[in-house]
């Protein structure tokens, strides 16, 4: 049985209490949350849960296995060393720390202590996504040459007065850290990290201290060039999507959430592929998930968690040494719009 | 428990969702920009046959039901099986805000009607702390306002809530909605859920019946967890005087051809079946194709 603590008890909070709450080999045994709304609440429907407003009790009273940490991201470096001296294994939402050099620290702590790691950029366990960089490993488009990753959300989508977490960047917030992130961990997941960013812009829409979009051109040595595109206050949009398009030798891809499309140059019967266009959807590659919330891959990553914990051998599909990686990208187009993005 | 409607037409379609392609959502979304597109279809459906209609509660959904309130002397026999809430209204305050001053804003702020105004001052939500309960009940009645003066025979719980719910195993707030809706709505309670094996077992432990239970239901599996399988079995061994099964999803959105969808669906122990289309034809089609296998 794996005793787990969930800190910070907004949004991804919630959603993740129900879903690994579901999982037979978990109990959850304490929350954290600075509300005591939230908290009261939680004490009087849960049974026998123990409750605290800060997580040093957390760690100082309870007898955990793992934690997962929910919390603004500024937040994330400090809970996270505190869990590794204690030995526990943490889950942690994105985009992880607010600073590549703590991100770095914490995985280099993590794997010295062979302590499970692991961060939420949940697009690595869609079952598209998946399908995706299985055919790109395989060869199936050929060598990358080009992509476009894009990101679109209607997170922000009113002036509202900067009084929260998202609102500031020391705390984590703004389209960079908050979505942008996704696009870009996608970038490293499907074609690998940039050497280097350039073409870095940054623009306000509603917000008053972040940016609410964001554009930057990431350069290989090897020769790919890709693009991302991202902007947090697209009404157009009912829910967050990705979208990234993938240009190879040999043909292309195109892919959201809900479905791909392959343009080959020549058939490949193997993966059954015809010459020219094919589509595949959601309902041709999903696998199912042993309790559904709010999709299956934020299912999958929880279990995966688990899983990894049960079994040492198991790798993780997105430990704290790829989310450092996703974190130097971040950093590198901070750094090229303050030194090249203003007039 | 009284027989619901076997079968029901859905709303997808009208406000731009599609579980498969965002594309085909955007071109329905635009064909039902004009709100008498959405009444020309209804109609569709009704000459068909169907008498029953499921409809969430969003923004549109307010205009619709005064249309229909309007003219009831046309369609006064129509049945409805509203669902709530729209969660992605909740869904993007939350992100702005925060949940308490979400809480604060949609049972307080914006809600003179409940005549609740006098608590924003004592404190909102901070006022209810402890009560889970109550603010689940004023955010009911504010949901459900828009569907006054209709024939309405179930009120949905959206499978998001549900869901979540379920994951959490609180029987007490289970209780407590299923009550409220039955006591103040006078109308059966229903559950919308993507683990309907899962949550009609937990129904069972708790002692909650006579419930309606709308979850996804398809050949392929789509969105039916734990898995295929335990759906069937859940059939065949229900009660249907206990738990009414309705089904949804039935062709994983276009996944699945019409005539092979419903051939596996008439094979199942389920009591209704809601489905959405957009044109006279596919409406008709469906309906028969219903009819033909049940």
């Amino acid at each position: 049985m794996t005793n787990i603590g969930i800190i910070g008890m907004g949004r991804m909070g919630i959603t993740h209490y129900s879903i690994i709450n579901s999982h037979q080999d978990v109990t959850i045994t304490a929350v954290v949350d600075t509300s005591s709304l939230v908290l009261s609440l939680v004490k009087k429907y849960i049974a026998g849960i123990h409750t605290y407003s800060d997580y040093n009790d957390l760690f100082d009273n309870e007898s955990l296995d793992a934690v997962i940490i929910c919390t603004p991201p500024v937040l994330h470096y400090p809970i996270a060393l505190k869990a590794a001296e204690k030995g526990i294994h943490v889950f942690c939402e994105k985009p992880f720390t607010t600073k590549k050099d703590l991100a770095n620290e914490l995985a280099n702590i993590f794997d010295h202590k062979r302590l499970v790691n692991q961060v939420g950029y949940v697009n690595r366990f869609n079952d598209i996504f998946q399908s995706v960089k299985e055919y790109i490993q395989k060869g199936v488009i050929g060598e990358v040459i080009q992509f476009k990753s894009e990101m679109y959300s209607r997170t922000i989508t009113k002036s509202e007065e900067g009084h929260t977490w998202r609102d500031s960047r020391e705390n984590g917030g703004g389209a960079v850290f908050e979505v942008a992130s996704h696009a870009i961990d996608l970038v490293n997941y499907l074609v690998g990290k940039p050497d280097k960013v350039t073409g870095s812009s940054m623009i306000q829409i509603y917000s008053k201290n972040v940016e609410d979009a964001v554009n930057a051109t990431f350069l290989y040595k090897k020769g790919l060039t890709g693009t991302i595109n991202v902007n947090w206050s697209d009404e157009s949009y009912r829910k967050p999507t990705n979208k990234i398009e993938i240009f190879g030798s040999k043909g292309k891809i195109l892919a959201d959430q809900h479905g791909f499309k392959v343009f080959l140059k020549k058939e490949l019967p193997e993966y059954q592929l015809r010459e020219g266009w094919n589509t595949r959807y959601i309902t041709d590659v999903f696998k199912p998930v042993p309790f559904y919330v709010r999709g299956n891959e934020f299912t999958s990553q929880l279990y995966h968690f688990i899983d990894c914990i049960n079994d040492e051998q198991k790798t993780n599909l997105c430990s704290f040494r790829s989310a450092t990686n996703t974190l130097e990208v971040i950093d590198a187009i901070f750094n090229d719009f303050e030194q090249n993005g203003k007039f | 428990m009284q027989p619901i409607d076997n079968i029901i037409f859905g709303d997808n379609q009208f406000f731009g969702i599609n579980h498969m392609s965002q594309e085909k959502a955007q071109q329905l979304s635009e064909k039902f920009y004009d709100i008498s597109n959405i009444f020309k279809v209804y109609d569709y459906a009704f000459d068909a046959g169907i008498r029953a209609i499921m409809l969430n509660s969003n923004d549109r959904a307010k205009d619709i039901c005064a249309y229909f309130r309007a003219n009831q002397a046309k369609y006064g026999d129509i049945s409805w099986y509203p669902s709530i809430p729209y969660p992605h209204k909740y869904a993007n305050l939350i992100s702005e805000k925060g949940i308490v001053p979400t809480i604060n804003d949609i049972l307080f702020k914006d809600n003179t009607a409940l005549g609740v105004l006098g608590l924003m001052a004592k404190g909102g939500a901070a006022v209810f702390g402890k009560d889970a309960i109550k603010m689940m009940q004023m955010l009911i009645d504010i949901e459900i306002r828009m569907f006054k003066g209709l024939n309405v025979k179930v009120v949905f719980l959206q499978n998001i809530i549900t869901d979540l719910l379920l994951g959490y195993g609180i029987k007490e707030i289970f209780v407590e909605y299923c009550e409220y809706i039955r006591k103040k709505y006078k109308v059966l309670p229903g559950l919308i859920t993507q683990n309907m094996p899962i949550l009609k077992a937990k129904l069972e432990d708790w002692g909650i019946e006579e419930v309606v239970i709308c979850t996804s239901f398809n050949k392929i599996g789509y969105l039916m967890s734990p898995n295929i399988e335990s759906y069937t079995n859940a059939c065949l061994n229900n009660d249907p005087t206990k738990y009414q099964i309705m089904a949804m999803s039935t062709l994983a959105s276009g996944a699945i051809p019409a005539k092979e969808a419903y051939k596996f669906i008439a094979q199942q122990k389920i009591q209704s079946i809601v489905f959405g289309a957009s044109s006279k034809q596919h409406i008709v089609e469906t309906k028969e194709l219903i009819n033909s296998d049940i």
